[in-house]
């Protein structure tokens, strides 16, 4: 049995091990090689061999011709264009007040959750609280744009009843965003905070019992204890989201209006009416989707940096 | 491969598509070779064949030979079909019955450029539900077009009397103020008139214009506002999808709606008498101020690729409009028993068939309506050996009578690129004015600044200067 136990030691030290050549540790890891194998297919199928495409941003393109070589003819026509810096602001705006939108009320539902005591009251809270996350889009917009008509919505006759006149909320443009970053927070809080009620789940009991014990109430057991040992998953949500938010699309999509595009549109929209709808202009969309992409590559790097200033050390 | 007239003209000027000049004008068809069933000639409506010529530089070398000019890259399939104003019928018989209206019309009233477009026999066209087994009343058209408004005072004055009908009504509703694709004046028609938020030729010149820019469009402009601020206009109008506004009209929330002529007139009925009984849409003539338009047909193409384009146009092209088998195959589908074809012969030699539920569900309610092809919707004499509704073949009528076709957009990169500036820009001031964010005139003076650029392009490309 003791003999068994030092071999198993042995073997697993020895994998631990770095030591050896090259050779002698890729033979060393050879089942995990192979095991990798499809994963590296994928990746180099559906994430590095499109990046052949990158090229077009470069060119005149459409799909029934040869690609004429423009250099970076199509980045000026961008940078010349007043519609695309609307977009580009508008993609930042939007993304970043509804990340941060996210992360507070994630957050905040997530901690008043792991209050509940009552085991069943919180299974149903956080079943009802994921299901919009299981809407599409489309049945979403169908939903508000129902509770918000100005004619027969709920909202606008509870308004008048209270003596207020109705609003046109989906073509207002002080109105759009609000509605806008409400609507995705009732869509998306609640799958938001599955990660930080695991979190949540894993602060070690004897925290709050000897904060209890030196006096520390509700208040003060949750900003000293439960929001430290949150914040590097909050940190790490937030890179992972940070990486996420030029891709904002659909939600935009189903809810715009040709009445609110100067507080609305944003790269996707203006990407798909400029590459999608008649023009067939795709080296100009793929100049405008590269760009999206290096900013996003910008804003993880930031985000990266941000987190070896506050941690001491990066996620990537 | 069928295109939409949105693409033909991309794909026809990237050189994509089989020019199918040649072979149309050498074909039987065109040449009146082919018989139908009964013996007669086929003869085709040459005008949506017409609709679908190009104009483009096929050798790029910046000018256009006679050769290069009016070329056929597509075949029509069908006709390309438009919208007709639908008023709630019952609505205007009650009305016109209590003398709210203020008006009243003999059908010799109804005319479109000259010609009267409704006959006695449409009077009694009955639009109840043949579907709706508890729905017996009939509702002839004859009972409603007296109380049909025939120019835009009238109309205003008939959605005034919608408003008070019951509460919570807005007259008139559209799935938007302006269509996202050519034609983009085919809605709302009575407030557009004469304005043509396009660029186009004008009659009797042979330059293209701005139409955003004419006074005409302040006009327009003025009316749908008019009718924004009065509540005549459904309040939601800029953000009606076509489902949104199709619904209103179901649950009698709207009493006015420009849509499909065709199949639409019978599912218009059927869906709304299913809610109420009693209701009825009647396709109305267009004002004396407005007509009806048709969008170019969606084109059959051949692609510069195909191996045999002469084969394929004779095979499918002109196959799917032969008047006779093929023609039956491309639109009604195949012949058989129930549960094994789509449509099977009652007595051949008299030519009548009838319909079949589709193969795959034969328990289903609904008939197979068409294979691929709208038989209503037919260019040329095929002698259709099943009967169609009268609802969907009277409204083709009217729309017929009363609608020019558009012309397929001309198109180069650079006008679609400019148009998809231009197209955001208009449909942007256009939805401000309703809304009271800015007036017409501020309106158009916006759209002129902002897409500056983009109609100098435009400009040049259609006419060769900045005219």
């Amino acid at each position: 049995m003791a003999n068994t136990s030092a071999k198993s030691t042995e073997q697993l030290s020895s994998l631990k091990s770095n030591s050896g050549s090259l050779g002698a540790r890729i033979k060393r890891y050879a089942n995990f090689y192979v095991m990798f194998i499809p994963v590296l297919i994928v990746l180099f199928l559906f994430y590095y061999l499109p990046m052949y495409g990158i090229k077009y941003a470069f060119t005149e393109f459409t799909p029934f011709g040869p690609a004429t070589w423009i250099g970076f003819g199509n980045f000026t026509k961008l940078f010349e264009s007043a519609r695309f810096w609307d977009a580009f602001s508008n993609t930042l705006y939007l993304s970043i007040i509804n990340l941060i939108l996210s992360m507070v009320f994630s957050v905040g539902i997530a901690l008043l959750m792991n209050e509940i005591a009552h085991l069943t009251l919180k299974k149903v809270v956080q079943t009802v609280i994921y299901l919009p996350h299981f809407l599409s889009w489309v049945v979403v917009a169908g939903i508000f744009t129902i509770i918000l008509s100005q004619e027969s919505g709920i909202v606008n006759i509870v308004l008048e009843k209270m003596g207020f006149e109705r609003i046109n909320f989906l073509t207002n443009e002080s109105w759009w965003r609000p509605i806008f970053f409400f609507i995705n927070r009732w869509k998306e809080t609640g799958w938001g905070t599955i990660i930080f009620i695991a979190a949540l789940s894993g602060i070690s009991p004897d925290l709050y019992e000897a904060a209890e014990i030196d006096g520390a109430g509700r208040l003060k057991q949750t900003w000293y204890i439960t929001i430290p040992s949150l914040m590097n998953t909050i940190l790490v949500v937030f890179i992972l989201n940070l990486a996420k938010i030029m891709n904002i699309f659909e939600s935009v999509f189903v809810l715009y209006n040709e009445t609110v595009y100067s507080v609305s549109d944003v790269i996707q929209t203006y990407t798909y009416r400029v590459g999608m709808q008649g023009t067939f202009n795709y080296g100009y969309s793929t100049a405008v989707g590269l760009f999206k992409s290096f900013v996003a590559l910008i804003l993880v790097g930031f985000s990266n940096w941000m987190s070896a200033k506050i941690n001491g050390k990066g996620i990537v | 491969m069928p295109v939409g007239n949105t693409y033909y003209p991309n794909y026809a000027n990237y050189g994509a598509l089989f020019d199918m000049t040649e072979a149309w004008e050498e074909s039987d068809l065109k040449n009146g070779k082919l018989k139908d069933v009964n013996g007669n000639t086929v003869v085709m409506e040459e005008k949506y064949v017409d609709a679908l010529k190009i104009t483009r530089d096929v050798n790029g070398d910046g000018e256009v030979t006679p050769e290069e000019e009016n070329r056929l890259y597509g075949f029509p399939m069908t006709r390309g079909n438009g919208t007709v104003t639908y008023v709630r019928g019952d609505w205007l018989k009650q009305l016109g019955e209590e003398g709210k209206l203020g008006y009243k019309h003999d059908i010799s009233d109804f005319k479109y450029k000259g010609n009267t477009v409704i006959t006695e026999e449409d009077m009694e066209e009955d639009f109840s539900d043949s579907s709706n087994k508890t729905n017996t009343t009939e509702k002839k058209y004859g009972d409603y077009v007296q109380y049909m408004p025939n120019n835009y005072d009238e109309f205003l004055t008939m959605l005034r009397a919608f408003k008070g009908i019951k509460d919570g009504v807005s007259p008139i509703s559209a799935a938007g103020l302006i269509n996202t694709e050519a034609p983009y004046d085919m809605y709302l028609r009575e407030f557009y008139q004469d304005a043509r938020p396009d660029f186009y030729i004008p009659e009797g010149s042979d330059k293209y214009v701005d139409g955003m820019s004419e006074p005409q469009m302040i006009d327009a402009l003025k009316r749908m506002k008019a009718a924004y601020d009065e509540g005549l206009m459904d309040r939601e109008v800029i953000t009606n999808k076509t489902s949104t506004a199709r619904n209103k009209f179901y649950e009698s929330k709207i009493g006015v709606f420009n849509y499909w002529s065709g199949m639409w007139c019978k599912n218009l009925n059927q869906d709304l008498q299913k809610q109420d009984p009693d209701g009825v849409a009647v396709p109305m003539p267009p004002l004396v101020e407005t007509e009806y338009i048709e969008r170019p047909p969606t084109a059959l193409a051949v692609t510069t690729a195909a191996e045999n384009p002469w084969g394929v146009f004779k095979w499918i092209c002109e196959f799917s409009h032969d008047g006779a088998e093929g023609q039956m195959l491309f639109s009604r589908g195949v012949e058989g028993e129930l549960g094994e074809g789509h449509y099977k012969w009652v007595d051949k030699a008299a030519n009548k068939a009838e319909a079949l539920t589709p193969p795959a569900s034969p328990d289903s309610q609904d008939l197979v309506q068409k294979a691929w092809f709208s038989p209503e919707l037919s260019i040329n004499n095929f002698p259709d050996p099943i009967e169609i509704d009268n609802k969907i073949t009277f409204s083709l009528d009217l729309f017929a009578k009363t609608s020019r076709v558009n012309p397929v957009p001309k198109m180069t990169l650079n006008i679609a690129d400019a148009m998809t500036e231009i197209s955001t820009i208009r449909a942007e001031v256009i939805a401000k004015t309703i809304q009271g964010d800015m007036t017409p005139e501020e309106a158009v003076k916006e759209y002129q600044e902002r897409a500056k650029n983009e109609i100098e392009v435009m400009m040049i490309e259609l006419n060769g200067s900045e005219e």
